[in-house]
């Protein structure tokens, strides 16, 4: 549905638009102009010029740089030191430390006092100072009553040449962390905020990743330390300072405490790229919830982009305020959602998160991400037009004034430029672009950074209440918040909030038949590996079946052979590695398509039906639904972490289908697999003709001619061959 | 106004700063209030800092006005005073008046089909919803979606919202300057000529708000029915957002009424701060806020919550981390103890030296987090005074109420020290103070004293009161409110669930 007035510019409009024009430019009065509306003929007169109160810079030999902003309302003064490095900078390994050290550098104390006792000293003359740790920088800030400045600004001063960080507030911290590790998956909001930045950068991106139990514990005391020595150096720290001061004093006391600091080195610029997951749907299973959140990301670019000031206007016009077309749209119109929004993702030094966000109740959430898709689309077949765009920019520009209404503002303003080292006027240059961008820049910028194809769509949600299931968009991959325990905490299986569900007496009852059916419980125990030929004929491609010999040992190594044109190939996953080797050169697989690989393993029919008893796979019966002529049963299995689902004849025990989400080529997909011809091999029964389907359509058919159960294999079969010749250049 | 109650306040600040601009007399200067000849109350806080303003329209009814069985009602106003008036978002208002009536009339059949206990017809009951769904759509075709929100915004409006509670619903952005007139224009037109226009469509919207905030949200479910219990007499035991069923049933008809009885000139004050001169805000205010016609004082008597004589528990069996709260029955805001309930919640309450953080957080080790609080649901009518904490892993809800009651039990026992009262008064001081720099906030703080107060200048008072408060009055109030039998606890248990994260692709 679209909701967008179309507008055609006739003679009356662009007159009223013209008289509107003057209206806002110059405040023109009185008229009678019948046609327009009764609020346009309320004058609004011109807005006197506003200069705002320039904060002083001023930058030492030591490289500190300080900004002043005398304002002398209240009888406060405030500030803050920004210093470089955050938890972009911190080891995988201790994910947490920058947060971590921004706790417990001030309840940590000094040499001098203890956390506590500053507590006491600062709240008896309602001052704060706290620290804080961010993603690109740590900061001390404080507020006080001017009287009590030189009180409060030598506590500053001793946190900064001599903190502490007792161990017992590290303790406290962690602890405190500890429970924030727990609660985090009981807001759906929150889930959807972490996973589906994971989704843009990649899970181990620093822009994304969390902190863990282990993670956490693995901060100690000398990380803190080291990371203080490591960052608190005058060139890579800005200092601002607002309030009831005189600037030449606080500029003296400031020098006198400061300038003496030597330099510290120059740190590198964090190099941090995004690696963004395959563009397709992925579901958080949430069941104690009756609204989907869903978020539509991709990764988007910076600021420094020339584009920028063109994508702000988009952004107004598509996610910005009651007027924008997602608002209009997904809200107003279709009452779909409370909250909904987004657009092209900027940040200042690294590329944010392209991202559309909305809440709806579980029974229309298709819907409704069928009704995003639509509004993305719409961008091409209704361009954004120059109404739009004029709406959009006096949006932006008669707000604009609220940047730098406060002293405050215009100090916190050129701080964060400084920072980012743009130019101090940036926000004049942001007005300007905001003025130059035209419809056609606008309309560029939404085809350039905005790909509906290259969106990851994550649903936190209940799907058993979805309108449709998530699959009939596509692919699913089930996303797994399951919170790893902490180090040393062993969890009893079945115990763990994200544990597989439990077997039930029927879903046990099917797969001890489906094991009958196979050769028995006594004889499939036997089993420890298998090699086979087999036949695959691809449905997709037009070209010839190929043959292979295939082997696999259980529970994790697989090999695949092949005579091609240009000579014996080999394919190998193992654990520790997956390569493919032909014609002298070795090539290794990456580790996601050599754990895809290895997940086919733990489908195996053989291998699953070997491993009933182990606790670690479930069989749950639930329903049933037809293959063919049978009305099979259906058992959603989950082999040691790995979930599909069985079709079983619950007359003969016969599995006749699989079904499972596994990743290909071009992502993640629906597999389903009939199996079929079932023979006899050293009395185990094995599926001799697997019709393979992704995504519901038939993509190839694998026929098995001879299978060999335990055969003797070659030890070095699963050894990378020493090369003949050097890797070609990639 | 009372000189005395504001010497101690005056002299104190005197003592930090003499010239600066927040003291009680600096803005007795700055700050006029003008009642409109219907009853409105309009006060203006002339700050020239720069060229804006923030205004803030206090209404006072809330959800506690919502009638039996249609709760939510006042909240659902709040959201359809952003849908237009019979001239912003409309392109044919006559026409589109008779559509919305068409719809009023058929809905009214639906639901009473639909409602039907005994011989409802399923047949008849689709056809009518047809019937009221196809009105809807012929009304729809005369709407300019968000033209109100899309005037102001595009205008330079910043931080439009609203809000609604158990007491009160409140109206509020900034404007440049130079927009003054056009913000008096919009805001009095949308309260002299609301239309319900997509009411059924934005109710769905709210229907989502409540599954946001309450249905899907752990903490949400445990403190609704934890105030549900709470209360049994008063109407503060229902949502503000509204019961599931009530949002299901009630109509635009139903949100008109509530406006007709409530959105009265002398329930409302309007607070305007920022760069505006009052001999211009006055004239202007008349000529558009004078508009609005007077109408009668709704009878807002409400049952008043009998003495709780039984402990009450509500316990919530669900997956999420463990959650602890419980509440006690306090007088209102009115009450001369009220200044003693707010130095409690800061001795208890306000970071890192408070009681509660110090016992519970830092000492016992068994809470992240802890504070108690006044306010819950609201303050107008009598309430609770709540504690609530959240454990660290390792440790039940059980523990963190012991360890509460524990401090409880020391504050009814001993005397608070001399530093602790002294921290607490010099805070209420500072914090007075670190709010009077900015618009919005003092637009929000003068209109809410205004209402409840009849006098904007207790909002200085407040601290004055804070001040006097002694040792004696804590250990008082706390034996007479934190008994056993005046108290209800909420406990969210931990429950393992079923896989959160298999099967749910199939």
């Amino acid at each position: 549905m679209r909701v967008h007035r179309s507008r055609t510019a006739s003679p009356c409009t662009s007159l009223l638009a013209i008289f509107t024009l003057m209206v806002l430019l110059f405040g023109a009065l009185p008229f009678a102009y019948s046609q327009a509306p009764e609020w346009q003929q309320i004058p609004i007169p011109t807005l006197p010029p506003f200069h705002p109160a320039e904060p002083k810079r001023l930058e030492l030999p030591n490289g500190l740089v300080i900004f002043l902003q005398e304002d002398h309302e209240l009888p406060l003064i405030d500030g803050s030191i920004r210093i470089r490095g955050g938890s972009r900078d911190e080891p995988a390994q201790k994910v947490g430390l920058v947060q971590l050290y921004g706790d417990v550098w001030r309840t940590g104390g000094t040499k001098s006092q203890t956390g506590d006792q500053m507590d006491d000293y600062l709240e008896s003359r309602a001052a704060k100072v706290e620290t804080g740790g961010g993603v690109d920088a740590t900061s001390l800030g404080w507020s006080c009553l001017k009287d009590d400045f030189d009180d409060v600004f030598k506590i500053i001063l001793d946190l900064i040449h001599d903190p502490e960080f007792r161990a017992d507030k590290l303790d406290l911290a962690q602890k405190q962390y500890a429970e924030a590790i727990a609660r985090r998956n009981d807001n759906p909001g929150a889930i959807a905020a972490r996973e589906s930045a994971k989704l843009a950068y990649g899970p181990d991106n620093p822009y994304a990743r969390q902190m863990e139990y282990a993670t956490l514990e693995a901060v100690k005391r000398d990380d803190l330390l080291a990371w203080h020595k490591k960052y608190i150096h005058p060139n890579n720290m800005i200092i601002g300072v607002s309030g009831d001061f005189d600037a030449a004093a606080m500029e003296k006391k400031l020098k006198n405490a400061f300038a003496g600091l030597p330099k510290g080195p120059v740190l590198p610029e964090p190099k941090i790229e995004p690696h963004p997951a395959q563009p397709g749907y992925y579901l958080v299973n949430k069941e104690d919830v009756n609204q989907s959140n869903v978020r539509m990301v991709a990764p988007g670019t910076d600021r420094h982009n020339p584009d920028y000031f063109a994508i702000e206007v988009f952004n107004e016009v598509m996610g910005g305020g009651f007027s924008s077309r997602l608002v209009q749209d997904i809200r107003t119109a279709k009452g779909l959602a409370y909250s909904v929004g987004g657009g092209i993702g900027t940040a200042f030094d690294h590329p944010g998160i392209t991202r559309f966000v909305l809440g709806t109740k579980s029974e229309r959430t298709i819907e409704s991400i069928e009704a995003l898709y639509k509004d993305v689309d719409d961008l091409k077949t209704h361009p954004i037009t120059d109404d739009e765009i004029k709406r959009a920019k006096d949006s932006i520009l008669n707000s604009f004034i609220f940047n730098f209404d406060t002293p405050d503002k215009v100090l916190r303003e050129r701080m964060a430029y400084q920072f980012y080292g743009y130019p101090l006027n940036f926000l004049e240059q942001y007005r300007a672009g905001i003025e130059k961008a035209t419809v056609a820049d606008v309309n560029r910028v939404a085809a350039k950074y905005l790909h509906k194809d290259q969106l990851a769509v994550l649903v936190v949600g209940n799907p058993k209440d979805f309108d449709k299931p998530l699959s009939a968009l596509g692919p699913v991959k089930n996303v797994d918040i399951t919170i790893p325990t902490p180090p040393g905490e062993e969890q009893a299986a079945g115990e763990s909030p994200a544990a597989p569900a439990a077997s039930n007496p029927e879903g046990k009852a099917l797969a001890a038949k489906v094991v009958e059916s196979m050769g028995g419980a006594a004889k499939l125990k036997t089993v420890h590996a298998i090699q086979a030929k087999l036949s695959q004929e691809s449905k997709e491609k037009e070209e010839a079946a190929s043959q292979l010999t295939l082997t696999i040992v259980y529970p994790d190594h697989m090999h695949l052979a092949m005579d091609s044109p240009m000579g014996p190939m080999a394919v190998v996953f193992t654990p520790t590695g997956a390569f493919m080797a032909a014609q002298g050169q070795v090539r290794p697989i990456p580790p996601s398509g050599a754990k895809e690989s290895l997940e086919q393993i733990k489908r195996d029919p053989t291998f699953i039906a070997s491993r009933v008893d182990d606790p670690k796979f479930t069989f749950t019966a639930n329903g049933s639904e037809k293959v063919g002529n049978v009305d099979a049963k259906i058992v959603d299995v989950n082999a040691d972490g790995t979930a599909l689902r069985w079709y079983v004849d619950p007359a003969r025990g016969v599995l006749l289908r699989e079904s499972y989400t596994a990743t290909g080529n071009s992502g993640p997909f629906q597999g389903e697999t009939d199996l079929s011809e079932w023979k006899s091999f050293d009395g185990v029964s094995f599926p001799t003709r697997h019709v393979n389907k992704q995504d519901g359509k038939e993509s190839s058919v694998v026929t098995f001619t001879e299978v060999h159960i335990n055969p003797q294999l070659d030890p070095k079969l699963f050894d990378k061959p020493a090369t003949t010749r050097p890797p070609a250049q990639q | 106004m009372k000189r005395p109650a504001v010497r101690t306040l005056v002299l104190l600040l005197l003592l930090t700063v003499v010239a600066c601009a927040q003291d009680l007399a600096s803005f007795e200067k700055r700050t006029t209030v003008k009642t409109l000849s219907n009853g409105l109350t309009v006060v203006i806080l002339e700050r020239p800092e720069a060229p804006v303003f923030s205004f803030f329209t206090h209404v006072d009814a809330g959800s506690v006005q919502d009638p039996m069985g249609k709760t939510g009602l006042a909240h659902m106003f709040e959201h359809m005073a952003f849908k237009g008036t019979d001239k912003i978002g409309t392109t044919n208002y006559p026409a589109e008046k008779a559509a919305l009536a068409k719809v009023e009339t058929e809905y009214a059949a639906y639901i009473a089909e639909r409602d039907k206990r005994v011989d409802r017809d399923e047949n008849k009951v689709k056809q009518l919803e047809k019937a009221w769904k196809d009105a809807i759509d012929e009304a729809q075709k005369y709407v300019k979606p968000n033209e109100f929100g899309e005037i102001v915004e595009r205008q330079g409006g910043e931080g439009m919202n609203a809000n609604t509670s158990d007491d009160e619903t409140n109206y509020f952005y900034s404007f440049p300057a130079n927009r003054l007139e056009l913000w008096a224009y919009l805001e009095s037109e949308r309260f002299l000529h609301p239309v319900m226009r997509e009411f059924y469509k934005e109710r769905d919207v709210v229907i989502e708000e409540r599954r946001l905030r309450t249905d899907s949200n752990p903490i949400g479910r445990l403190v609704e029915q934890f105030i549900n219990a709470s209360f049994q007499a008063h109407p503060y035991h229902r949502p503000t957002v509204g019961w599931m069923s009530d949002l299901n049933s009630f109509s635009a008809t139903d949100a008109q009424q509530f406006f007709d009885e409530y959105y009265i000139p002398s329930n409302m004050v309007v607070a305007v701060v920022g760069d505006v001169k009052s001999s211009e805000t006055i004239p202007i205010a008349e000529k558009y806020f004078g508009r609005l016609p007077t109408k009668p004082v709704p009878d807002e008597r409400t049952t008043t919550e009998p003495p709780q004589n039984s402990e009450r528990r509500v316990i919530l069996r669900q997956s999420a981390q463990p959650f602890y709260i419980e509440g006690y029955h306090r007088p209102d805001y009115r009450s001369p103890d009220d200044a003693v309930y707010d130095a409690i919640s800061d001795l208890m309450s306000n970071g890192r030296t408070s009681r509660l953080y110090r016992a519970l957080v830092r000492d016992k080790k068994i809470a992240a987090f802890a504070a108690g609080f006044s306010g819950l649901p609201g303050n107008k009518y009598p309430h609770l005074f709540s504690f609530y904490a959240v454990p660290v892993p390792g440790h039940t809800p059980q523990e963190l109420g012991d360890a509460i009651h524990a401090e409880i039990d020391r504050i009814k026992k001993e005397d608070i020290s001399d530093d602790e009262l002294k921290m607490i008064k010099t805070r209420a001081k500072a914090d007075l103070i670190r709010g009077l720099a900015d618009n919005a906030g003092l637009a929000q703080q003068l209109a809410i004293y205004q209402s409840r107060y009849g006098d904007w200048r207790e909002l200085f008072r407040s601290v004055d009161r804070i001040d006097k408060v002694t040792k004696a009055d804590i250990r008082r109030v706390a034996n007479q409110t934190f008994t056993e039998n005046n108290r209800t606890v909420g406990i969210n248990e931990t429950i393992k669930t079923a896989p959160a994260s298999q099967g749910g692709a199939q």
